[in-house]
């Protein structure tokens, strides 16, 4: 392999690491909130990543993915909670689960098995979702994602239902959430330039052209599926190792939403598109709910505006740039005149596709 | 069985299929999953609130003018723009106006939750066929009965019904043939919202209260019939919202109470099942437009 050809395989990742890089030295020189809104952006792109893994390859939009976080997040807190307060928390486990009030682990063993924890709920719902195609499957995902937030709500013996977890020890920094984010844009990368995200990719373009061509298209959706929540599975790991404690409303509907947001913005058919947007929209998130906060004539804007504000952008971007900014171009510096000419946004007219598939 | 339990069971379905048809219309229409749905029912639950001193009609008729001047407003200012985009972009734009118009509520008139007091005339009971039947039961039966009705009227027997019918079809077809998309659309806005009104005033009078994140249990409910019944066939989500309504009530009375708080995550699975199994729908034929 050619250093030339080594160069163009890592420009991608490379800048965006360097965004990232950019993002917690940010971080790291502000003071104590900035460099929390750092954290949980890093700790957004290692999610928006793995969401970037199905959806951006596979072209469908996934509303379920915060399932994955909700039980990398649980995992973490039976893991790392000290066992005295565990026995404290869970006083009513029923009997199969009461191994869970005993084990503890360290945070980077805690982490790595929240992954896993969340590639078994992968694992079981890969068929289903290699089955199913557009608003079918953003039906199926977001129902994953209420039967995931139903159990979680409603099995208060072993989850503490509504009631927040605390007690979670500390553990997540700036730079091991650099670290992670880095190591997740390099995963994310190496699945879309992999055989497998190549075909899939193919089969978001046109689907009958792919399966006819000998594409497996619902085994590889299975495998980025199956990734992508080990991904998603490690930022809520992270994220309950952050916050310390978290409350299971803080993985339902406003969560997706967020990241929705994100990555439409950012354009969800890029990897670089996905993380662009989710730094973007973190950024704005803290904007919008400083100026929330600011003394308007005396008067403080009442809460909501933030949300009210974002959902309008969201809107803006859908009707003017479906694709979002960046469509399906990567980030890359720019090349030579001459052949400079980028890939055109993906055209997918969709009453072609649906007149297809019926 | 007995009759009071039937009447409580009718109710519930019709209550549903009323939701439902509300999603199941624009859907057909449009190819519109609209997340929006829920909080028009959320708006007209704040005009009940608004007039609960006033007697029961008075109320229904703000809350069904309200929600239909929020539907209509929602398609002005977001659907229009976005009408030939594909099913799932429109879903996230559902979202969207979903969630502006929760925090506008939340930031002007339902902050945090606001009770209803019942209705002293709603919550009489009455002897019929030899069982105690609330009036609540009996009012939602025949309002609910009422909506569907003067719906299939509509959609059978006026020129904008047909219309409205031919557009569910095939909407491309339709406007070939000289269906005004900008007399169509909008007119599915209205009707939508006046069913989400009724459907609203029920369950306000149910719950006793309403708060800015009401909209999200009639929105699932309408989502999970649209898909079990057919997405864009009229009577086959109709009969869907029916089912899944009786299928509740018969569910809560026989699961033991420790599984009663996972209610969502049965019916849920079930979709996931029905769509894996039937992507069109359990009670639909061939044609359906889902991409």
């Amino acid at each position: 392999m050619t250093a030339a050809r080594i160069w163009r395989w890592w420009q991608t990742p490379i800048l965006l690491a360097a965004l990232l890089m950019v993002t917690a030295g940010v971080g790291g020189v502000g003071g104590v909130a900035i460099s929390r809104v750092a954290t949980l952006t890093l700790i957004s792109v290692v999610f928006v990543a793995g969401l970037s893994i199905f959806s951006g390859n596979s072209g469908i939009m996934s509303f379920g993915h915060v399932a994955f976080m909700a039980i990398g997040a649980y995992t973490t807190a039976y893991l790392t909670i000290p066992t005295g307060l565990k026995a404290a928390l869970f006083s009513d486990l029923p009997g199969s689960l009461r191994f869970l009030a005993e084990v503890q682990t360290g945070f980077i063993p805690a982490v790595i098995i929240s992954g896993v924890a969340a590639t078994v709920l992968g694992a079981v719902t890969a068929p289903v979702v290699a089955r199913l195609t557009g608003l079918q499957s953003g039906i199926a995902t977001l129902a994953l994602l209420i039967v995931v937030f139903n159990v979680l709500n409603s099995w208060t013996d072993v989850t503490r239902g509504s009631s927040s977890m605390i007690g979670i020890p500390q553990h997540t920094t700036l730079p091991l959430v650099l670290a992670i984010a880095v190591l997740a844009v390099v995963v994310a990368w190496a699945h879309r330039t992999s055989r497998s995200g190549l075909q899939l990719q193919a089969s978001r373009e046109d689907y009958w052209a792919a399966t006819a061509s000998g594409i497996a298209v619902g085994r590889h959706r299975a495998i980025a599926w199956f990734l992508s929540s080990f991904l998603c599975g490690v930022a809520g790991s992270l994220y309950a190792g952050f916050l310390a404690t978290f409350n299971v409303r803080s993985f339902f509907l406003t969560a997706t939403f967020a990241f929705v947001v994100m990555v439409v913005i950012g354009g969800y058919l890029s990897l670089s598109g996905a993380v662009i947007g989710s730094l973007a929209v973190s950024v704005l998130q803290e904007g919008l709910r400083r100026l929330q906060d600011v003394q308007i004539a005396g008067a403080a804007l009442p809460a909501g505006v933030a949300d009210l504000i974002l959902s309008a952008i969201l809107l803006v971007v859908l009707v003017k740039a479906p694709y979002g900014l960046l469509g399906v171009r990567e980030l890359r510096l720019p090349r030579r005149a001459g052949r400079a000419g980028t890939a055109a946004p993906a055209q997918t007219p969709a009453p072609e596709k649906a007149k297809l598939e019926v | 069985m007995d009759f009071q339990f039937v009447v409580a069971m009718l109710g519930l379905g019709a209550l549903y299929a009323l939701l439902t048809i509300g999603v199941a219309l624009l859907f057909g229409i449009l190819g519109l999953m609209n997340f929006a749905y829920g909080e028009v029912t959320m708006a007209a639950g704040f005009a009940m609130y608004f007039f609960r001193d006033q007697p029961w009609p008075v109320a229904v008729g703000m809350a069904i003018l309200i929600a239909v001047v929020v539907a209509v407003l929602s398609e002005k200012l977001a659907f229009k723009p976005l009408r030939n985009a594909d099913p799932v972009t429109l879903m996230i734009a559902s979202f969207a106006v979903s969630l502006a118009l929760q925090s506008l509520a939340r930031m002007t008139v339902l902050p945090r939750t606001e009770g209803v007091p019942p209705n002293e005339f709603l919550s009489r009971r009455i002897s019929l066929l030899g069982a105690e039947v609330s009036m609540l039961d009996l009012l939602t039966v025949a309002l609910c009965g009422t909506a569907m009705l003067a719906l299939a009227v509509l959609l059978n027997r006026t020129t904008l019904g047909i219309q409205l019918r031919a557009a569910a079809e095939n909407f491309q077809m339709a406007r070939i043939l000289g269906v005004k998309a900008n007399l169509v659309v909008p007119s599915a806005f209205v009707i939508t919202g006046g069913l989400a009104a009724i459907g609203a005033a029920v369950l306000v009078w149910r719950q006793g209260a309403v708060s800015a994140e009401m909209g999200l249990q009639p929105m699932l409910i309408a989502v999970i019939s649209a898909v079990v019944g057919g997405m864009s066939s009229l009577r086959g989500a109709a009969l869907g919202g029916f089912l899944l309504g009786a299928a509740t009530s018969i569910l809560e009375a026989l699961l033991p109470t420790g599984l009663i708080a996972f209610r969502d995550a049965f019916l849920f699975t079930a979709v996931i099942a029905v769509l894996v199994v039937r992507p069109s729908g359990l009670l639909s034929g061939a044609k359906v437009r889902v991409s």
